[in-house]
């Protein structure tokens, strides 16, 4: 009557493919971030021509889906320069310039406010600079910057959804075959929905506790 | 210039993908208005069953991706005995998951109606009806301008999606064309470059929009 | 004639007033003292129906105000103007005052404009019917609020602490109007913190102490050694608002 029933074997299908999507959103996410503070730096020092071009970068990437920098990246690059390129590849190369275009927006304006502050600050108290900065401002502008990081690292949990439309063979691409083999579309894609709710909302409650975490140890330095 | 080469004798074909687009966003947007007011007001009932239903549709389709929701109404409608175009499917799935975002738009705009303006309205005798669209109204969507347009650039950012689902809308044709010319840089490049100018001259529209209407209200 | 009778109001455990009895006649001006958190805005809240009463009756012009269709018509007759003056944002200060007018009174536009604008001549704002709010200092805007609630041609004016959050300079302003309108044979019920102001215009005083109403003298009397100052609660009070 079905075409192929449910198997235990599913189970382990299901878990290979959200090894892949955790593993390639942690990794995505580890480069993004330090490419997103690594561009927010060099803005600051106001490198001559930087500035122009790292706004332009990061707001096309912002301002465009990530599903055509994923055909751009995928299709695109390997045609023009002639490379070889795999799914996995291109998936992690877009989705952590993507993550870092975003991030950069959180640290940069972090770094912002750190320098603001920093000169209210001094005048305050009589440490110097350094020691404000490190003590006391730092730690501030890291708990602040937590919470909107965190809202940008569920959105892009999300989005890696998207790399198995390129052949990745994540949790998505799993209820794909899943889909085409058992014809039970509703009770396929409702779990894997479900897996996707529960790692957003892990992630979401690892992060909101962080925040709190963050913003106690700066309780004390309230300016 | 090699972009307009490869991309010119498809404009025509590409032009009709963007339309299919633009209508895309546009039906999307009005249903998800309607399902994010529905959804605002079931938020704010007495009712907990029926806040509870509220919250939990908030919640679920803002967690889950877009793409897994698109395969369950894809996939899944037909097994109801529900047959309906792909375009379709995706203009309901688009609404479904922007209601979830606008819901809290709309409540949150209500909120920040000053209930002391409420009370004056209440005293000088207009009645419940009038004090929500001469009023309360009025100002919540001068407040909601810039969060009402950012769902809306989401869902031009979201709209390519349907292209995993037989829709030629604007990535759809793209990916007709790339796949025609051999030329995918080209194509892509030039369709991210599309994307991107038109979210922004979107968020243009949208800032200038909030700027006139709130020319001389709370400081905004 | 505006009638409280028993009124009690509660919210949650705490009794705000308490078997409340008041009677204002029209062409009198009635001021409400009392320490803050007494319950003198509430008892304005109650007449207005911006809060349920939790016992006892009010009516205005004999409208029971816990009635839906009395409240409509007690609140035809009177008009509150309020602490935080509570203009509408998003309107100009000439749509303010005609929006009700139009609205309720169903005046022609051009009526209800014609009349804005007297309105704002005569308290000064004669040239800035089409500022918004944001655009007016304070003192301007309860001008305008004042102008709001005239222009519904109120027997009762409600006025709710309405220089409390006004520079004393504006403060000035304000009463010079209010003092007008007293004159005029406005009937006012006030609540305010200006005692001396309070003791100029109104033919009667009234003190709420912790909910209850605890004196209802007219004015001479209340200020007088053997009348309201024979209370020491009272003489407590006005001292200390002299002091401050």
């Amino acid at each position: 009557m079905r075409y192929a029933d449910f198997t235990p074997y599913d189970i382990v299908l299901l878990l290979q493919g959200l090894g892949v999507t955790l593993a390639l959103f942690i990794g995505t996410t580890l480069i993004g971030l330090a490419i997103g503070l690594l561009l927010a730096v060099v803005h600051h020092y106001r490198i001559p021509g930087c500035r122009p071009v790292i706004v332009l970068v990061t707001e096309a990437l912002k301002n465009s889906p990530v599903l055509v920098q994923l055909f751009l990246v995928f299709f695109g690059i390997p045609a023009f320069l002639h490379i070889r390129m795999t799914p996995v590849e291109a998936a992690t190369l877009t989705i952590s310039l993507n993550t870092a275009a975003f991030a950069f927006v959180v640290f940069r304006s972090g770094i912002e406010s750190i320098d603001r502050d920093q000169i209210e600050a001094a005048k305050v108290f009589g440490l110097d600079r350094s020691q404000i900065l490190r003590f006391v401002i730092a730690p501030q502008a890291a708990a602040f910057s937590v919470g909107p990081l965190v809202g940008i690292l569920v959105n892009q949990l999300q989005v890696t959804s998207l790399i198995s439309v390129i052949g990745v063979f994540d949790l998505t691409k799993i209820g794909n075959i899943l889909n085409l083999r058992t014809l039970q579309p509703f009770i396929v894609w409702a779990v894997i929905g479900l897996i996707y709710y529960l790692a957003a909302k892990t992630l979401a409650l690892a992060g909101s506790r962080v925040e709190a975490a963050l913003r106690k140890s700066v309780k004390w330095g309230g300016i | 210039m090699r972009f307009w080469r490869v991309i010119e004798p498809h404009i025509g074909f590409l032009l009709q993908g963007f339309a299919l687009t633009i209508a895309a966003c546009l039906l999307a947007i009005v249903g998800a208005v309607l399902l994010g007011a529905l959804t605002a007001s079931m938020r704010s009932s007495g009712n907990r069953w029926v806040r509870g239903a509220a919250n939990a549709y908030g919640d679920v389709f803002r967690n889950v991706p877009f793409l897994v929701q698109l395969f369950f109404f894809f996939y899944g409608l037909p097994e109801l005995g529900i047959y309906i175009g792909a375009f379709e499917t995706g203009v309901i799935a688009m609404s479904i998951a922007g209601g979830a975002f606008v819901s809290d738009v709309i409540l949150s705009g209500i909120m920040t109606v000053d209930t002391g303006v409420i009370d004056a309205a209440k005293v000088s005798g207009l009645n419940r009806v009038k004090i929500f669209t001469r009023i309360v109204l009025p100002i919540a969507l001068r407040v909601s301008v810039r969060p009402m347009g950012s769902v809306l650039i989401n869902l031009v950012l979201t709209s390519s999606i349907l292209s995993t689902i037989t829709v030629n809308e604007l990535t759809g044709a793209a990916k007709i064309v790339a796949a025609t010319t051999f030329k995918p840089f080209e194509v892509y490049a030039v369709l991210l470059v599309l994307y991107a100018s038109l979210t922004t001259l979107l968020s243009f529209a949208i800032s200038a929009t909030h700027r006139r209407l709130n020319r001389f209200m709370m400081g905004g | 004639m505006i009638v409280a009778e028993n009124v009690e109001k509660r919210f949650g455990d705490a009794l705000v007033l308490k078997h409340v009895n008041l009677r204002v006649e029209p062409g009198e001006v009635v001021t409400i003292l009392g320490a803050s958190g007494s319950g003198k805005s509430t008892l304005i809240r109650c007449i207005n129906g911006l809060e349920a009463l939790s016992g006892g009756k009010i009516t205005v012009d004999g409208h029971d105000v816990s009635t839906k269709a009395g409240l409509v018509a007690a609140r035809r007759a009177s008009a509150t103007v309020f602490q935080l003056f509570n203009l509408y944002p998003h309107m100009t200060a000439l749509r303010n005052i005609t929006l009700a007018p139009i609205e309720v009174l169903k005046l022609p536009k051009a009526e209800a404009e014609a009349r804005a604008r007297a309105l704002l001549e005569k308290v000064g704002l004669g040239a800035h019917a089409d500022a918004y709010p944001q655009q007016l200092s304070g003192g301007q805007r309860q001008r305008v609020g004042i102008c709001r609630a005239l222009a519904m041609q109120p027997r009762y004016l409600l006025l709710d602490e309405v220089t409390s959050a006004l520079d004393p300079e504006m403060t000035g302003d304000v009463l010079r109007i209010l003092a007008e309108l007293a004159a005029d044979g406005t009937t006012m019920v006030f609540v305010t913190h200006e005692i001396e102001f309070a003791r100029h215009i109104s033919s009667r005083i009234v003190f709420l102490e912790q909910g209850e109403l605890i004196v209802d003298l007219p004015t001479a009397q209340f200020f007088a050694e053997d009348g309201g100052l024979a209370v020491p609660r009272i003489r407590q009070f006005l001292s200390k608002m002299k002091k401050d």
